[in-house]
């Protein structure tokens, strides 16, 4: 137990510790902030992997981590699209994930908010055209905000969220 | 090699009818052999005690427009020598039926269900010849990997129903899991079927993230197909990325000066680093040890932000290019990473104390999925998966490319294959790596960073490339075709060849342990899925 405690106050606090991220490349509309606006400071979110390379995935991961701490901004990791604000989406969509994609969306609860993460979910990046892929997120359901990047750092993920929750991370 | 002779030389008595050609690339034997003899001299060379081969790579080749012919291809690495016999064979005209392995070496099971799917080829006695890859919906004759299916073609969609091997009884239920899980991680399939508490049967299925990488390369040169390597998996962009360029610099005759070979360990370590630290913390947390994971997900966002500082991409994305690698890091800059590993280090070794000295933790960890030895044989299983469960094998060691030649490594061991063995692994291979990289700073010449390709391959050139990623050996299969492109990539992450060895180990044990035991193995479900 001593050990414990010695290490923690050793270590201190390593939230904040990173280098601030770009403002958000692609500018949020308006009626989509409203929208954000009401989930106040409570936002839910389901990721959907419909055929990433599994980058974008480490960065969400990255985002729940001790030094990003997406937590504390009320931004928390739902088990189910039933429980969900949001759904981010990375990826480009594989035939094969194309109607999971689609029940999620319709499982998520209205007022919903869709975020295409990543290069590959907003244009299918390289897996352009490809046999196996059926287009990007925005072919199979309306997006909201897009975050660019291969992968988009962490914290351009979390400016992205910030300039849709007005100044809410 | 005297031995590899040796061994030639008694397959070649045992089997008059086959043919020897010339290797393919070092440390390799080639033989031609005839449809029919396949399965016998599989099964020999898989069960001589001289010979116990492993069944490494299994894959197919449309030779057209050059040839009418259809190629198949066995590798297997000999144990104790880890020399390579490769063996092929042609289906010729409109030949579509060869012999099946499955039925005595089961770690081709995957591999020729691939084929199948990928090539219409039909493994005739293979025991289980449902859709792998193509998912039911897919209409029929539809084969991608064929010379004659456009890369850009529309699918389209057919009604079908993938049936699931079925247990049934009284009090028997069966548990759905996914594509979609409650995590953030990758999109697959888990069926299990437990009677109360115990999983009686596990089925996977997967191939949900299929994005057609295989036929993508075959649009792209040599050169230019590099960032499509990275992205196979994210998270293995080094280890894919180095057997890919090793592979295209083969073919071009290209070769990397010895300053690129150590910066090229250097980034493959670091990239272990990272994994293993994140895979260490996400386990505790698995067990709800939250302490863990929150000091190893700090220690494994320091070495993504050095990674950061060093190349520009946490991932180390773009650090290596054919023929080298992209930016010098001068000798100052290596001495800052030795300093800063250290301190990880140090760090790492305190949170381990703590950690193993957790008696409630090494409860869950103990006897939690075990994957027996004779299991993991049997289904080839390697990496730090494999040497959890006794299978001694490292690329680094035993057959060294980039700078390990001279960087020896102290291969970690374990022989229990529960969830606390493939933790220890994990555990040493860090201590290790970061001594790596301090002998690393000591030998490093200097020099130019890349060499520029001066030639073109010749149409139909191949070869083979093998890098010990962070979860174990990445394979790569090149052929060059007309104009500096490429003929046929075959990719071969560690995850399809260890993703069906889970269905083993989870046996016995409870479905919430389940997410522990996957997360021990943790293996790509993009580099599965291509
Ligand atoms: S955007 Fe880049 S990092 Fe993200 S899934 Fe696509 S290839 Fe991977």
């Amino acid at each position: 137990m001593f050990r414990i405690i010695k290490k923690s106050l050793k270590i201190g606090v390593v939230t904040g510790q990173y280098q601030k991220g770009e403002p958000a490349a692609v500018p949020v509309v308006p009626e989509v902030k409203k929208k954000a606006g009401l989930f106040k400071r409570s936002f839910a979110i389901r990721e959907v992997d419909t055929g990433s390379c599994n980058a974008c995935e480490m960065e969400m991961n990255a985002l729940m981590n001790p030094v990003y701490d997406a937590e504390q901004f009320g931004i928390h990791i739902a088990a189910s699209p039933r429980h969900a604000d949001a759904l981010i989406v990375t990826g480009p969509v594989t035939v094969n994930m194309e109607r999971a994609l689609k029940d999620a969306h319709k499982q998520t609860p209205d007022p919903k908010l869709v975020i295409a993460l990543g290069d590959c979910a907003i244009h299918c990046g390289m897996f352009k055209g490809c046999y196996a892929v059926t287009g990007p997120v925005e072919r199979h359901i309306p997006v909201d905000v897009r975050i660019p990047g291969c992968p988009p750092r962490p914290a351009d993920i979390l400016e992205a969220l910030s300039e849709l929750r007005n100044g809410r991370p | 090699m005297p031995e590899a002779r040796l061994c030639d030389d008694v397959l070649k008595v045992a089997f008059p009818a086959i043919r020897q050609n010339a290797p393919v690339c070092a440390k390799s034997s080639h033989f031609v052999v005839p449809k029919d003899l396949l399965p016998a001299i599989t099964h020999y060379l898989h069960t001589q005690p001289n010979f116990r081969g492993r069944l490494t790579l299994l894959w197919a080749c449309d030779h057209r427009p050059v040839r009418d012919t259809y190629g198949l291809y066995y590798l297997f690495t000999l144990e104790g020598s880890h020399h390579w016999v490769m063996l092929s064979t042609e289906l010729i005209g409109n030949d579509r039926l060869f012999p099946s392995i499955t039925p005595h070496i089961h770690a081709a099971h995957w591999y020729e269900r691939e084929i199948r799917d990928m090539f219409g080829l039909i493994p005739q006695g293979h025991p289980d010849l449902r859709r792998l890859v193509r998912h039911e919906h897919w209409p029929k004759g539809m084969h991608p990997l064929r010379k004659d299916f456009p890369w850009d073609r529309v699918l389209g969609r057919q009604q079908g129903e993938h049936h699931f091997r079925h247990i049934e009884g009284e009090g028997v239920f069966i548990v759905p899991v996914g594509p979609i899980h409650a995590g953030i991680i990758e999109s697959g399939h888990f069926r299990f079927s437990v009677a109360g508490e115990p999983i009686m049967q596990l089925e996977l299925r997967h191939f949900w993230k299929h994005r057609g990488v295989e036929k993508l390369f075959e649009q792209q040169t040599l050169i230019d197909a590099l960032p499509l390597a990275e992205r196979v998996s994210g998270d293995t962009t080094v280890g894919h990325g180095l057997a890919y360029c090793q592979a295209v610099e083969t073919l071009l005759h290209l070769e990397v000066p010895r300053r690129a070979t150590y910066l090229r360990t250097l980034f493959l370590e670091l990239e272990r680093l990272s994994n293993h630290l994140g895979d260490i913390g996400a386990m505790c947390n698995d067990t709800a040890y939250a302490l863990a994971h929150a000091h190893c997900g700090r220690m494994k966002e320091r070495i993504m932000q050095l990674n950061d500082r060093l190349t520009g991409s946490r991932f180390l994305r773009g650090a290596i290019r054919v023929g080298g690698v992209t930016r010098d890091i001068d000798n100052g800059r290596l001495t800052e990473i030795v300093e800063e590993l250290n301190r990880i280090q140090l760090d790492f070794s305190e949170v381990g104390a703590i950690i193993f000295a957790n008696a409630s933790l090494t409860d869950r960890l103990e006897t939690t999925g075990i994957l027996h030895e004779r299991t993991a044989w049997d289904h080839a299983v390697m990496g730090v998966v494999g040497r959890a469960s006794g299978m001694d094998c490292d690329l680094r060691r035993d057959r060294p490319f980039a700078a390990y030649d001279a960087l020896p490594v102290n291969v970690a061991l374990y022989r229990y294959g529960d969830v606390r063995a493939r933790l220890r692994v994990r555990g040493d291979e860090i201590h290790e790596s970061i001594r790596l990289i301090r002998e690393l700073r000591g030998k490093i010449p200097d020099g130019p960073i890349a060499n520029e390709p001066s030639r073109s391959p010749d149409p139909g050139d191949w070869t083979l490339s093998a890098v010990e990623g962070w979860r174990g050996e990445i394979l790569y299969m090149v052929m060059a075709g007309e104009g500096g492109r490429i003929h046929r990539c075959k990719v071969r992450d560690p995850s399809f060849v260890n993703w069906p060895a889970i269905q083993w180990a989870v046996l016995g044990n409870i479905i919430p342990d389940f997410p522990l035991i996957n997360k021990s193995f943790n293996l790509s479900y993009a580099g599965n899925d291509l």
